[in-house]
């Protein structure tokens, strides 16, 4: 594809040189199939080397370069320019405390997973095989494996924009992965966490979390699945 | 502001409604408690007040906030109790939209021309 002409502005900050966020304009030729993390790539190499953000596998597995992207979350590694069109705005995530330019601090979103003990609890004596499970089990929680821990849920969250605290739907999610995992134990543990006052009846099930997740996770369905089993399994 | 699809203008629009109608509320019972003030009091003269056309209007909209608020609060519930109800939230807003506007149609054919004529 021909290389087009596109303008991208990024929300930069760096709260040592700073009083106040200000936007930078970019004025550039990418292709439409490139990536918005290869338009940021370009910039960071040949443009500006001030420009700070994160990044790692650069294919939609590590979950590092989640951002905001036109007004709404999603992966710099996952969304083309040609999905953009010409005019490209990139903030960092909002609700989380902005370290550089597009680096927030990710550290109270991985108290909060950390908080739903996101591991097997099972003290029983191991069988002398596998902890053997049915696929119908499996299947059970297979959506919420496949959160890959980017954040894109919890900071398009209203609820956690406004309550820093609310342990926000990625946790839940995780949660969620082990409740209805059929070898797993601890759902009394999780429950006490989830249960608490900025647990997960602060959802206000405004779907942005579902819309945002670059996984395809119905997020808002596995806090209502949870919501359920904690109402009626008088957890 | 985050562009948020459905889901995130039904909640704001649930929560401004609902604020909206605690409002009222509290305006509504102070307004009501003046009668006991008796008949020199000063309730007889709030009420030809709040019967002026701003307020009226007001009225209009607490009624477009109370039924909105109703019917979205029980696609809440759907959402809340049942697989599907998630699934088709975005459907089940729309007839939330639709289900208010068909409501407030011939509450408007009623009231309006009333405020327009200064009744």
């Amino acid at each position: 594809m021909e290389p087009i002409e596109i303008n991208v502005k990024i929300k930069r900050f760096n709260p040592e040189a700073d009083s106040r966020p200000y936007w930078s304009d970019y004025t550039l030729q990418a292709r439409p199939s490139d990536r918005v993390l290869d338009v940021m790539h370009h910039i960071k190499w040949e443009v500006d080397g001030s420009l700070a953000f994160r990044r790692s596998c650069a294919h939609g597995i590590c979950g590092s370069d989640a951002m905001l992207i036109n007004g709404v979350n999603r992966l710099a590694c996952k969304v083309l320019v040609k999905d953009l069109g010409n005019r490209i705005v990139i903030e960092p995530l909002r609700g989380l405390e902005v370290k550089k330019d597009l680096i927030v601090d990710m550290d109270s979103f991985f108290d909060s997973f950390k908080a739903v003990l996101p591991f097997l609890i099972n003290d029983d004596a191991p069988p002398p095989a596998e902890r053997l499970q049915s696929p119908e089990e499996r299947a059970r929680f297979d959506e919420t494996t496949k959160c890959i821990l980017c954040a894109a849920c919890t900071t398009s969250c209203p609820v956690f924009w406004t309550n820093g605290s609310y342990i926000g739907p990625a946790a839940i999610v995780n949660a969620h992965r082990f409740i209805f995992d059929s070898r797993d134990k601890g759902t009394a543990q999780r429950i006490d966490v989830l249960n608490a006052g900025n647990g997960l009846w602060r959802c206000r099930t405004a779907y942005n979390c579902t819309e945002a997740c670059p996984r395809d996770i119905p997020v808002t369905q596995a806090i209502e699945e949870v919501r359920r089993a904690m109402l009626f399994r008088g957890a | 502001m985050y562009r948020g699809r459905e889901g995130q203008w039904a909640f704001l629009l649930h929560r401004i409604s609902g604020v909206a109608i605690a409002l009222y509320l509290l305006l509504h019972v102070l307004d009501i408690s003046l009668v006991m003030l008796g008949p020199d009091g000063p309730f007889d003269a709030f009420l030809a007040f709040y019967h002026n056309w701003p307020f009226r209007i007001g009225l209009l909209m607490v009624i477009a906030a109370v039924v909105y608020h109703a019917l979205n609060g029980l696609r809440i519930i759907l959402m809340d109790f049942t697989t599907w109800g998630v699934k088709i939230q975005r459907q089940l807003w729309y007839g939330v939209l639709v289900l208010t506007t068909l409501i407030g149609i011939p509450v408007l054919w009623v009231v309006v021309p009333q405020i327009l004529a200064g009744v």
